[in-house]
């Protein structure tokens, strides 16, 4: 039992981002319902199914960085069941022997969480409520969906917490951006969530989305679970769906037993055959994972923790920043970057895969910030044209005229100076006295031998303050 | 015109101007038509578009363009086969309405070397049958074209029989799981030639079992038979157990007189008349013999193809449900209730038998002591197949141990009587050898085939043998 009794696995299904579907041509990205099918994902009779190469590849990839065992022969099942958005009223996908077993995955605090298997399989339809589930008396199917691949990885219930749940699946869609087998932005990600608390009966909470919805119905229902026990009631084992507007879990309706998919060999596939070479070559291929370049961060680089954790936590990120570190200070870049430009893209929402950033471009604009030659928050400003409008940093310094000339740098180097030799006046302007400015624009002046102009020395002690 | 010409004399004669493939297209269907109301071999006729492509044949033989090795030669098609636009049944209600958006792989081979495409033959509801008596609801059973009074064999029934009955040029695709080609082959006095699992691509053919079916070819001669395989045979990305094999010139095969092995537990199980037939046969040969023993075959063959094939058929089944092509009813109720009753209405008794017969030996509990047991036991026939063509070329046994039953003799049977029957067809079927139903005599008014089987890719050995086999017993 972990200490606090709470027990979690998880079984996540990911969509994984290539162009085609699984076993069709079909393209994996479509808006108009229903405009991407064909008589494969609709399982029109006679259609057979082709493995997409791809999906394969991508499913080893991840199977790898999971640190699991790849299995040198497997093949597909049919999990048999009916459901309206089943085109074939089976799913393909992997049963007796999948992908990769025995992985694991480290959380961020270090802890090692068992990966049961990994395996590759279709995505069924879509079931659109118009007017919402439970309103209408009918359903939409849209059939883009089916066929999409989606990479099955199952944990250990080595969860002791909605919140390590959390971390877990941080670290998972990290490793899955990483490989570049995942897109967050439009790669959906659900799970099946197994809970226990106090070693009483195992709930499974099917079908929720997104991390969040994760963590929180687990929140909700290790609380349902620890309430019912505190009132001297019974967890009863079942399945539960997980709504989404209340935050809550319900019973579904009916089946409290085991469901029997009634496996059988896919027999229009082939099993897949990998030689101990082949497994070797794809793991040396594997990229340097985030854990691993937020250590080298640490030591290479002389950062923190947390700032080598943000850059390694976004590939793009970490890339942008070793580029730029070759350039400028490290220390200097990795301090803009953590703040100015992530507060950037986390405020106005932006896709940082997507912006397609130039570190030279961001090197230049550093470095006019260390020599002085732009003020803190003309950098602020021609970052965040960069990001929302593309508008290129240096142009865009020039453009607005805040390059400072020479004259000014030096008025700016003497305020520092005297700022920072008088921090009582400084303390007193913060409080709003007049004299004190005054008394550091006197003190700037004595400094530059009068040569500064007052109302500029005036303005740069006002930005310095307001910092 | 064209009456009682092999297809390669029939071609020669189309390229030479001498028959006109409009002219003998109508005359084929005419008879199809006309047969139908009495033997029922057609689930459907595809006149207008059967006419439509006569008409192209025609056009590009007068102009010179057409190079096909089957310009004009009319060839019908088990119902289980996609011909584009055409209602594509596998002989079932639920399949009801289906028109394919594609044509089989097989079909557009057949397509590209100028063959017509005449209509959908009869078969058991996909392909659940040996006496084709197993017909979907409202379909009707054909009739032995030597005797209206026994049954045709199935589940490849309508194939068999109108290639019987014809006189024209003409062949058929027909497609086995269990023996499906073979045993109407054998009871309508056809050739039936059922290649190496892989060796024809699928794509296209509405599964039975998909690790058993196999498309293949029935005609009148080995020769025919052997012609049209070349057509359709050769690999295809399509479909994933397609064989990567280089296309053979099967139509150009001679006769040879190949180490034939009589295969002891076929014969002992037979009828005596249909067992004397198969070895005067073999007599008349004169090849080298040898008795070849399959005992776990002959014990096991049967009950691994029946659970491992209805393991499958049970999930290929499931798609049938109402919601996207087939038969639909009222929408009412929940989709359960929906699904129920479409499938209620569409599937007639013995797809039903099969589909809870299929889903029993999968269940968790019974999976380990059927499904999984029958497929390990298929490798061990297999093993016992392959140690028997290092002694020999070829296995002969008849193709069934009775000769065509009549319905009333077929209504007596039970079904584990009628799975049976399978004993001969089924074990190279479930091992994927390459095999042919060749006519060899007359029972009175039934035919008796014999059945000669290969190893694996050796298609070549097996056409050599049946050649010779036919040319012995004219
Ligand atoms: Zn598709």
């Amino acid at each position: 039992m972990e200490k606090n009794g709470i027990v979690i696995g998880l079984e996540c299904h990911i969509q994984l981002n290539t162009d085609s579907k699984l076993f069709c041509g079909c393209r994996t990205q479509a808006e108009e319902p229903n405009s991407s099918c064909c008589p494969i994902c609709l399982g029109h009779p006679g259609s057979k199914p082709v493995l997409n190469a791809k999906a394969l590849n991508y499913a080893l990839q991840v199977a790898l960085a999971l640190n699991c065992e790849v299995n040198k022969e497997f093949f597909f099942s049919r999990k048999t069941y009916f459901y309206p958005d089943m085109s074939k009223d089976f799913q393909i996908t992997q049963y007796e022997i999948p992908v990769g077993v025995k992985g694991h995955v480290a959380l961020s605090n270090g802890k090692r969480i068992g990966i049961t298997r990994v395996h590759l399989e279709e995505d069924p339809a879509a079931l659109v409520h118009e007017a919402g589930l439970g309103a209408s008396n009918f359903s939409l199917v849209d059939y883009n969906r089916s066929g999409i691949p989606l990479v099955e990885v199952v944990t250990e219930p080595d969860l002791s917490s909605p919140q390590e749940a959390r971390d877990f699946l941080d670290q998972l869609t990290t490793i899955l951006s990483y490989l570049k087998v995942y897109s967050p932005s439009s790669g959906t990600l659900k799970a099946d969530c197994n809970v226990s608390v106090y070693g009483n009966a195992r709930v499974e909470v099917k079908n929720v989305t997104g991390k969040r919805g994760v963590e929180k119905a687990l929140e909700f229902e290790v609380a349902r679970q620890k309430n019912l026990l505190l009132n001297e009631r019974e967890v009863v084992r079942e399945t539960r769906s997980f709504d989404e507007k209340s935050m809550t879990t319900k019973a579904t309706r009916g089946k409290e037993t085991e469901e029997d998919y009634g496996y059988i060999f896919e027999p229009d596939l082939t099993a897949i055959r990998l030689s101990t070479a082949e497994i070797k070559k794809m793991k040396q291929r594997l990229p340097e994972l985030h854990a691993a370049k937020s250590k080298r961060f640490m030591q290479e680089f002389n950062l923190d923790e947390y700032t080598a954790n943000v850059l390694a936590r976004n590939f793009t990120l970490g890339l942008l920043f070793e580029e730029i570190a070759k350039q400028v200070e490290p220390m200097i870049a990795a301090k803009f970057l953590t703040r100015e430009l992530m507060a950037v893209v986390n405020r106005s929402g932006l896709d940082l895969n997507a912006l397609d950033l130039s570190a030279d471009e961001i090197a230049s604009l550093l470095s006019l910030l260390l020599d002085r030659r732009v003020t803190e928050k003309a950098a602020k400003e021609a970052i965040i044209a960069y990001l929302t409008k593309g508008e290129k940093p240096t142009q865009f310094i020039e453009r607005q005229g805040l390059a400072m000339d020479l004259q000014e740098r030096d008025i700016e180097k003497a305020v520092e100076k005297v700022l920072a030799e008088n921090k009582k006046a400084v303390a007193d302007l913060k409080t709003g006295n007049k004299k004190s400015l005054n008394f550091l624009v006197g003190q700037v002046m004595h400094l530059t031998k009068a040569k500064a102009e007052p109302r500029l020395v005036q303005k740069i002690i006002a930005e310095k303050i307001k910092g | 015109m064209g009456e009682g010409l092999s297809i390669k004399q029939f071609v020669t004669e189309v390229k030479k101007g001498n028959i006109s493939v409009l002219e003998h297209t109508e005359k084929i269907l005419s008879e199809a038509e006309q047969s139908n109301s009495q033997y029922h071999y057609f689930n459907l006729i595809a006149r207008e578009a059967a006419l439509k492509q006569a008409g192209e044949v025609e056009a590009s033989i007068k102009t010179g363009r057409n190079k096909g090795m089957l310009p004009g030669v009319p060839l019908s098609v088990k119902d289980c086969i996609c011909v584009q636009g055409i209602e594509s049944r596998a002989g079932s209600k639920i399949l009801s309405g289906y028109e394919p958006l594609f044509d089989a792989t097989v079909i557009e081979r057949a397509r590209a070397e100028g063959a017509i495409i005449i209509g959908k033959t009869s078969q058991d509801e996909f392909g659940f049958g040996t006496f084709n008596t197993n017909v979907g609801i409202g379909f009707e059973i054909p009739k032995n074209p030597h005797d209206i009074k026994r049954c045709c064999g199935g589940s490849s029934g309508g194939s068999a029989g109108f290639t019987a009955l014809t006189k024209l040029t003409h062949a058929s695709i027909g497609e086995s799981t269990g023996g499906s080609i073979a045993c109407p082959a054998s009871f309508c006095g056809v050739v039936g030639l059922t290649p190496t699992y892989g060796r024809v691509s699928r794509y296209g053919l509405i599964d039975y079992a998909n690790s058993l079916d196999k498309i293949g070819s029935m005609g009148k001669t080995v020769e025919d038979a052997a012609l049209l395989l070349e057509v359709i045979a050769g690999y295809d990305s399509n479909d994933s157990t397609s064989l990567k094999q280089e296309k053979d010139d099967f139509s150009k095969i001679e006769p040879s007189k190949l180490k034939i092995g009589i295969v002891k537990e076929l014969f002992e199980n037979c009828d005596a008349p249909v067992k004397k037939e198969c070895m005067n046969a073999i007599k008349k040969l004169g090849a080298k013999t040898q008795e070849i023993s399959l005992p776990l075959n002959a014990k096991y063959g049967i009950a691994a193809y029946y659970i491992i094939s209805t393991s499958e058929a049970s999930t290929n089944l499931a798609r049938y449900c109402g919601m996207r092509y087939g038969l639909h009813e009222k929408l009412e109720g929940n989709f359960n209730e929906y699904f129920s009753k479409v499938r209620s209405n569409g599937f007639n008794k013995e797809a039903k038998r099969r589909i809870l017969l299929g889903t029993f030996a999968r269940m968790a509990g019974f999976r380990d002591a059927y499904y999984l047991r029958a497929m390990k036991a298929r490798t061990r026939l297999i093993r016992e197949f392959k140690e028997a063509f290092s002694k020999v070329d070829v296995l002969a046994n008849p193709t069934m141990p009775i000769v065509a039953p009549t319905f009333e003799a077929i209504e007596k049977l039970t079904p584990l009587q009628q799975y049976a029957m399978d004993l001969c067809t089924v074990p190279a079927n479930l091992a994927g050898m390459p095999h042919i139903s060749v006519p060899v005599a007359m029972q009175g008014k039934a035919p008796v085939g014999l059945m000669l089987t290969a190893d694996h890719l050796q298609e070549k050995k097996m056409i050599q043998a049946a050649l010779a086999v036919e040319s012995a017993c004219k």
